[in-house]
């Protein structure tokens, strides 16, 4: 080893804190609040305490009258408590974009893209750790002032869109932040207003252990999402608001599978063995209701020779089972379930039972177009899916996708991601193998983002804006949970440099390590420069729902397997 | 063999328009001068814009549009500049020496190329298929620990048997084959060459051997299974890579003597 290496103190959480203007004095007063003084301190474990959570894992934020808490469509990873005064959630319709100050992402301008033609090093990995000292310096001194966005005429608002109050002792946000989804409404402060922000890793930690705080959570979590989704899906459309209540009132609310899914996922790869998919509804029983799918996803299928054959796989936002549930109710006569409904990992589903659709919503639904399922197909037309499927690519919202009959081997991709991350690629030109489609080791931004359970100091978070997973280089404390979390190996540990290329070591002299992934160029012009610089079109970024369409369309004539 | 890019079409087009209006005009006869000038200054102009492609490689930073819209202007531009140039020296072959030595690097370079696409469009789907697909820079890491797996084998079998038959048979044959990649055209061209060698010397040791000492061997056949793999992704690899040594240089060296030959035509035009 060398004697004269660099070294700094090795990173831990709560090295950075979500806030450094918190102090303990704000921890006792928040103590002495009902909603936190009903948590059992004791039950948390002694390196996180409930002080510690408290102190680093959440702020106080005030707000003025129309400040906008939070914003719908925004990637969050806190939820909200209300310590005073009052919030407004925008329900419907939602506000205009121009309303909301949507920020533009921070792109490299021109020139800042080609200096780094003479900026990269050579030298791998290398990082500035006199800037990791001025950001924990920044971060222990820093003053809480925060602007923020505001509504300009927020009568027009009430006046024109459907809100509720939100008061104290009320949370909002945790959807987004435990569920990895987007913000599902607008909130705006009502009056003089001061919250109790909680990023999700102090969330997850309260929902862990204190079981108050867990049944609340649960509580709100499931009320939202199934007021979240009978709002948006068709099906529901032409019910009037009591009808709705109605339907909700009676809809069941059930969770498959682990929430932490990658890692039995993980499992079954190393052993070869897949574990039985839970059962969300079984082919060749009388129909229960309609399945919609909220979160997570699900697998179509029916019986073929000694197997399952897929048909489809459903995602957020999709249904299930309408199709037998309503011709029995017009014909009269009893139907059973042609295929069945399994889950993929974890899957948030919601039942509407059969006696609720045909009282309220049957008698107005125009008849479903006759299903479209592809059973008369020679099953290897349907190889390339059940691949997806069975490899959980179905996940990637960017999947770096790889036609290996056009590819060269020239790595102009590999280069062209090192140009624009500092002389380091963030992929590798390797992957899983379908005939000759490559899914290569790049990070797909998957839809649910399991790398993000488990971080933390929330350094791998969803960009505000653009919605894909970047990692903070200078948060990140190089602990391997998300690299270990991800069940694809998208995520590289890598071991930092200082400017000569002696490696960062701690104060034992163990190299410090950093997460590195790719993140969608998400600062550069023109998009990923991965897909800009294949000379052959090979490598495109496709969205896994739209993949299997994607291979067909590309396949030269005759080459389809 | 994968097809052209259909989608490039219009850049064709645009190639085989600017060709033709190239012809109306260089055989007007309302043309008052020699076109030899506009003509050299033309491809002198084009076999730049040809260079760049190499320097947008470099620049993928910069949103300079995609590499494959660049790489089909190469293409049509390089075809565009061989016609030009037949034009520019009213000859398949100039005189002069410095002229000559000129055109053999100017063919050199669209040889090279011409050859670099073709292997290009041949070998990526060939490469595909062939199993076991390699990173370039892995392929010796991965015949040094077969190589690794084979010897552990010989020396098992050894240990087992108490003879060193098996292992003199390694170091007289099969050493050479587990040493580096072997075959190499023959892969290119997609022969059966190495098999045949590897399953003639494997039956031909096979009749010495013990039958404890035959599972060691039926274990090194599948790890020369293996390696034929990796040999013909290198094969098929290192041409894929290796053809830009000749394409490059000879571009530079041509370019070079195209500015000396710009040069020397404006002195001596005087």
């Amino acid at each position: 080893m060398n004697v004269h290496a660099p070294t700094m103190v090795r990173p831990h959480r709560w090295d950075v804190p979500f806030d450094s203007v918190m102090t303990e004095a704000d921890v006792d007063v928040l103590m002495s609040t009902p909603v936190v003084a009903s948590v059992r301190a004791e039950e948390f474990p002694g390196h996180i305490p409930l002080r510690g959570i408290l102190l680093n894992d959440s702020r106080i934020v005030s707000f003025q009258p129309g400040d906008i808490v939070c914003r719908e469509g925004d990637y969050g990873n806190s939820a909200f408590l209300v310590l005073s005064g009052a919030v407004r959630v925008v329900l419907s319709p939602s506000l205009p974009r121009e309303l909301l100050g949507r920020q533009e992402v921070h792109k490299k301008g021109f020139f800042g893209s080609l200096t780094q033609l003479w900026t990269n090093s050579r030298i791998p990995e290398v990082r500035d750790t006199e800037r990791y000292h001025n950001i924990l310096a920044q971060s222990r001194g820093a003053s809480g002032a925060e602007t923020h966005i505001f509504l300009q005429d927020v009568p027009a608002v009430l006046d024109q869109h459907r809100t509720v109050t939100l008061s104290i002792g009320q949370i909002f946000g945790e959807l987004a932040a435990l569920g990895r989804v987007p913000r599902s409404a607008t909130v705006f402060a009502e009056t003089e207003t001061r919250l109790l922000e909680i990023r999700w890793q102090g969330l997850r930690e309260l929902h862990r252990y204190d079981p108050g705080w867990k049944r609340l959570i649960d509580e709100n979590y499931r009320r939202n999402a199934l007021h979240g989704v009978l709002r948006t899906n068709p099906l529901f459309a032409g019910l009037s608001a009591e009808d709705l209540q109605a339907v909700a009132d009676q809809v069941k609310f059930k969770t498959y599978g682990s929430f932490d899914w990658h890692v039995s996922y993980k499992e079954m790869r190393e052993t070869g063995t897949a574990g039985e998919e839970p059962i969300i509804a079984a082919e060749g029983v009388v129909p229960d209701g309609v399945y919609l799918v909220r979160a997570g996803f699900a697998r179509v299928s029916v019986r073929f020779g000694s197997a399952q054959r897929t048909l489809a796989y459903l995602g957020a936002g999709d249904q299930f089972g309408l199709d037998e549930i309503y011709e029995s109710w017009k014909s009269g006569k009893p139907a059973r379930r042609q295929n069945s409904l399994t889950g993929l990992g974890y899957v948030d589903v919601l039942r509407v039972p059969s006696h609720v659709l045909e009282k309220y919503v049957f008698p107005h639904l125009p008849a479903p177009p006759p299903p479209a399922l592809p059973v008369d197909r020679p099953i290897h037309d349907d190889a390339f899916a059940e691949w997806l499927v069975d490899e959980r690519l179905i996940n990637g919202t960017q999947v770096m996708l790889i036609d290996l009959d056009r590819c060269v081997r020239c790595d102009d991709c590999v280069k062209a991601c090192a140009s624009t991350h500092g002389g380091n690629p963030r992929f590798i030109r390797h992957g899983r193998i379908f005939d000759q489609w490559m899914v290569a080791n790049a990070c797909m931004h998957c839809r649910d983002p399991v790398c993000m359970i488990g971080c933390p100091t929330g350094a791998i978070h969803r960009h505000e804006t653009a919605g894909v997973v970047v990692i903070n280089d200078d948060t990140c404390i190089g602990c391997g949970t998300c690299a270990n979390s991800c069940p694809y190996n998208n995520i590289r540990l890598v071991e930092i440099a200082n400017p000569t290329g002696d490696p960062i070591v701690d104060g034992d002299g163990r190299g410090i390590v950093k997460a590195t992934k790719c993140d969608l160029c998400v600062e550069q012009l023109g998009g990923p420069a991965c897909a800009r610089a294949c000379p052959h079109d090979a490598l495109s970024r496709v969205n896994a729902s739209t993949l299997v369409e994607h291979a067909a369309t590309t396949v030269p004539a005759g080459a389809a397997p | 063999m994968r097809a052209v890019n259909r989608s490039s079409w219009p850049v064709w087009v645009g190639a085989g328009a600017a060709f033709a209006a190239l012809m109306v005009w260089h055989r007007s006869p309302l043309l008052s001068y020699t076109p030899n000038f506009t003509t050299g200054y033309m491809l002198m102009g084009l076999v730049v814009f040809l260079a760049i492609y190499s320097g947008r490689k470099r620049l993928s930073m910069l949103p300079l549009g995609k590499a494959s819209v660049w790489l089909t202007l190469h293409l049509a531009g390089g075809v565009l500049a061989l016609a030009l140039f037949w034009v520019h020296i009213e000859a398949i072959w100039p005189l002069g020496a410095s002229e000559r030595a000129l055109a053999a690097l100017f063919y050199g370079v669209c040889i090279s190329g011409a050859v670099g696409y073709g292997l290009q469009l041949w070998l990526p789907g060939r490469l595909a298929h062939a199993g076991q697909e390699i990173i370039y820079e892995r392929i010796p890491a991965e015949l040094a620990t077969i190589r690794a797996q084979v010897e552990k084998e010989i020396l098992e079998a050894a240990k087992e048997s108490g003879s060193d038959t098996f292992g003199r048979e390694y170091l007289q044959t099969l050493a050479w084959y587990f040493a580096r990649p072997r075959f190499f055209w023959s892969h290119v061209f997609g022969g059966q060459r190495a098999e045949h060698w590897l399953q003639r010397h494997l039956n031909t040791i096979g009749r010495y051997l013990t039958e404890a000492e035959r599972t060691h061997l039926a274990r090194i056949a599948e790890l020369g299974v293996e390696k034929r793999r990796a040999d013909v992704q290198y094969a098929m690899q290192a041409l894929l890579k290796r053809w830009t040594i000749f394409h490059v240089p000879l571009a530079a060296a041509m370019l070079t003597l195209a500015v000396w030959h710009l040069i020397l035509v404006h002195v001596f035009a005087r």
